[in-house]
């Protein structure tokens, strides 16, 4: 179906590949899973199936591609159109229309097709992906997992071969993600669709996956079976260095194929329960019978809960229940009814000064911080609207705790995603905040970032900060928590340890706690054997 | 009512009607009408908001409108008070039937942005855009997006402000406001790439008339000459039909660039809307109404709209026909009543 032979690629004024002598062979009907670390060139070898890489984007290629019996960089994505469906990353920023059946016509229209051929493909595809009951209404009204069906419905109508996703699942909550898949996994089955899709969190993919892809950063790629090519990596899913630990081959793929471990009785349970610290009296930041109201409707309802120095809170929940919402109404960004109260003082509306003082905030989007022409003057601005100094050293030795000495100078823009995560951090508590409320900071990032984050945020709970951190990636969540908060439906679900939360609850069991439902492990990290 | 037809015929009626009439009591009448439909498009979500925002704006424009024409405009009989002769441009007497003359433009205004207001509401981005011949159609679609880009930039510009506010910027001064600036334009330029690729990748002009582009600069060119020879004989003494004949050659030839064009892009809406008879009887009614207005406005001794408040002011004069015609714009109350 798709063939690459010595495939490279540079962007222009750039010396180094991003692709280098790819050669493979992709058969028809099969879901080939696509991974790399940050940068690695996912997005670019996804593009050049379709054209758009050299079309759009410029830049040096050689080799050849073949995608059925077409050359992508001879035909041009205009030609492609009917052959490659293509799901962008951001479902947003690549609509159109503002309601979904237009959305969904518009390649058809623009193709010129018949009026009932047009309406005859809306409808089936919407039947497909069960999207009749949102076929008539706005775009901004529908959930974050419907947006992306309608990115793969606007893709698939016109009849292509081949479904590329770029990373479709990064902003879904855990439950929309596994919709999303198995919708994609049925439409390769019941259509024949030969599915590519990049992705960073392996774990929902592998079971489905038929063929690996790892592109490394030399621009060359590893391609083979998921098992073997996860052997290769250091950084895997948990069921793999779980398998790896307990040396189980072939490395099963999901947990249904994970072999029964009988663990001896002496072993469990080694791990202390892990619950949090006793409420200090005054020092924390208390919510108390807080509510939000947006338009008229109340997205949080009456809930409390307290976040003390030293502790990690995760706050997990679906897509819309009002996670954002609540961060954003603990700022003081938008009215709120309830308590809030600062080291034992009362937080009211308007002292919003006294919270950006204690409380440093990340906001879902790292790019809304950064404007500044390099790293360090990124640090200097944030003191500066505190009315603070610190010397050049300082700053630069403050770097060193993100990773980020080498680039005091860089562009902050010009970052890779995840040093660019890093630098949005470094500028909201370079100020030395007690507090961190942190909105999806995982989002787009690979294996490798996420680490760093957790060495991160366990640094800073060593040095006494309370950190609040909203999530939907629940490995991520359960290697830090020391508590673990469920929203749902603007009402706390559940307020406890970790080992219930992450073992309990459907749609929140992570990979460990599923192995071994009997123990209180959540990661690997929690086994006993190494 | 949801044909586009019949809120295209709604808005010409509407704003020649507008445009026609001085009288306050007609104006007064259709801005009713404009509220009541406000309304009734907002009833789910915020009418009573929709309605008092639109209120104070209509206030202030016709209590601008007013104090501008109070200030510049010193005819009229009653006199009430006086400021400076020496004041240049606003000396002079203050008069009562120049605040009521600019009021009345205020109104004009006002009822100019609720019925585009309204329109707006009635019909989606969609519908609007493909009011736009399909020999345009790239312009269409970038006009569709250029709408629908402004609400999500006003969200772009809420989340960047709060990153911003967050990190303790006071957001006071005018350099405070740079650091929305940049990210915003660097965020607006990366989404608008990242909307190029994916329609690219969805075959947008796929089918390129560029190999007729020659021939329509051309004719195009011809046409621009022909409107200037014909606006040059004008201004002599030639027979007046060789200026006429000469705009409507121009004419004609961009009608047919438009025409072919068309049918070189084979783009097309797939959506058919569904005439029912409240659309077919509101569309009549409007176009008659169009009709109706401009003949009156070309008629001698017919019914006037017109109303001036100088030199002395006094009670407007009202005529069944003006009454008539300022209701007109309600009618798609009626239909979405029987809906």
């Amino acid at each position: 179906m798709i063939n690459l032979t010595d495939l490279s690629f540079s962007y222009p004024g750039s010396t180094s590949p991003v692709l280098h002598e790819v050669n493979l062979h992709i058969p028809p009907g099969t879901l080939t899973l696509v991974t790399g670390a940050s940068g690695s060139g996912k997005s670019t070898f996804l593009r050049c199936l379709n054209g758009l890489v050299p079309h759009f984007t410029g830049g040096q290629i050689s080799g050849s591609i073949t995608v059925g019996e077409v050359d992508p960089i001879t035909s041009g994505p205009e030609t492609m159109a009917t052959r490659v469906g293509f799901v962008f990353q951001e479902p947003e920023a690549q609509f159109v229309f503002d309601v979904v059946e237009d959305e969904i016509a518009f390649s058809l229209e623009n193709a010129g097709l018949a009026r009932d051929e047009i309406d005859s493909r809306i409808s089936s595809i919407c039947k497909f992906l069960h999207l009749n009951s949102i076929r008539t209404k706005p775009i901004h009204q529908i959930s974050g997992g419907e947006k992306q069906r309608v990115a793969v419905a606007s893709a698939l109508v016109n009849h292509p071969q081949v479904l590329v996703l770029d990373e479709p699942t990064s902003q879904l909550d855990p439950h929309s993600a596994n919709e999303l898949l198995r919708y994609v996994v049925s439409l390769k089955e019941k259509l024949g669709l030969t599915v590519l899709l990049a992705e960073h969190r392996l774990e929902r993919l592998l079971p489905f996956t038929d063929l690996m892809i790892h592109l490394q950063s030399d621009g060359q790629c590893l391609i083979g079976p998921p098992e073997e090519i996860l052997q290769e990596l250091d950084l895997v899913p948990p069921i793999i260095t779980v398998a790896r630990r307990l040396h189980i081959k072939p490395l099963p793929l999901s947990i249904e194929t994970f072999p029964r471990i009988v663990i001896p009785e002496t072993m469990v349970p080694t791990l202390e329960k892990k619950d949090w610290k006793p409420q200090t009296s005054d020092g924390g930041l208390d919510v108390q019978n807080f509510s939000v109201t947006l338009e008229k409707s109340l997205v949080i309802d009456h809930i409390s809960f307290k976040l003390n120095p030293g502790e990690i809170i995760a706050l997990l929940g679906p897509n819309g229940v009002g996670k954002t919402t609540l961060l954003r109404a603990m700022m003081g960004l938008i009215p709120f009814e309830g308590n809030l109260v600062l080291k034992g003082q009362p937080i009211k509306e308007n002292t919003l000064s006294m919270m950006i003082q204690a409380v440093g905030y990340l906001p879902q989007n790292p790019n809304d911080l950064l404007f500044a022409e390099t790293v360090l003057d990124e640090l200097e601005v944030t003191l500066q609207n505190h009315g603070l100094e610190k010397s050049h050293t300082e700053l630069v030795q403050f770097l060193t705790h993100f990773g980020l000495p080498n680039h005091q100078d860089d562009y902050p823009r010009d970052l890779s995603v995840g040093e660019r995560q890093r630098t949005a951090l470094a500028s909201i508590t370079v100020h030395d905040p007690d507090f961190i409320l942190l909105d999806e900071p995982t989002r787009g990032l690979d294996y490798e970032n996420k680490a760093r984050l957790v060495q991160l945020f366990q640094k800073w709970r060593d040095q006494n900060k309370g950190i609040l951190v909203v999530t939907h990636d629940v490995e991520f969540a359960a290697l830090l928590a020391d508590r673990v908060i469920i929203l749902e439906q603007g009402k706390v679900r559940f307020s406890g340890n970790p080992q219930e939360a992450f073992h309990h609850f459907p749609g929140y069991r992570t990979q460990t706690a599923q192995i071994f439902p009997d123990s209180p492990w959540i990661t690997p990290e929690d086994l006993p054997f190494r | 009512m949801t044909v586009t037809t019949a809120w295209v015929l709604w808005l010409l009626s509407g704003m020649v009607f507008i445009l026609s009439t001085r009288n306050p009591l007609y104006l007064l009448i259709t801005i009713l009408m404009f509220y009541w439909l406000g309304l009734k498009f907002e009833k789910e979500r915020k009418g009573g908001q929709w309605i008092k925002l639109n209120l104070r704006f209509m206030l202030t424009i016709v209590g601008l409108s007013g104090l501008i024409n109070m200030l510049f405009a010193h005819t009229g009989k009653t006199v009430l008070f006086d400021l400076p002769n020496g004041w240049p441009l606003i000396g002079g007497a203050v008069t009562l039937e120049s605040i009521v003359y600019g009021a009345i433009n205020g109104l004009v205004i006002g009822a100019l942005y609720l019925l585009f207001n309204i329109f707006n509401k009635a019909l989606s981005v969609k519908q609007i855009t493909r009011l736009i011949p399909r020999a345009f159609h790239p312009i269409a679609t970038m006009v569709t997006i250029s709408l629908t880009f402004f609400p999500s930039i006003q969200q772009r510009i809420r989340e960047i402000r709060e990153a911003q506010l967050i990190r303790g910027n006071p957001m006071k001064k005018v350099a405070d406001w740079l650091p929305i600036l940049i990210p915003l334009l660097v965020s607006s330029l990366e989404d608008a790439f990242l909307l190029s690729e994916s329609m690219t990748s969805r075959g947008f002009h796929t089918h390129s008339i560029r190999k007729y582009s020659s021939l329509y600069l051309v004719l195009l060119i011809i046409s621009a000459f022909a409107v200037f020879a014909g606006w040059i004989f004008g201004l002599y003494d030639y027979p007046k039909l060789l200026s006429i004949g000469l705009y409507i050659l121009a004419a004609l030839v961009v009608i047919i660039i438009f025409v072919v064009s068309g049918r070189g892009n084979p783009s097309k809406s797939y959506k058919q809307e569904a005439w029912h008879l409240g659309d077919k009887i509101a569309s009549m009614s409007f176009s008659l109404a169009l009709m109706t207005t401009l003949a009156l406005l070309f008629m001698d001794n017919g019914p006037t709209f017109s109303y001036s408040p100088y030199p002395v002011i006094a009670f407007p004069q009202l005529h069944w026909t003006g009454i008539v015609l300022s209701l007109i714009p309600g009618i798609p109350l009626l239909i979405q009543k029987n809906d």
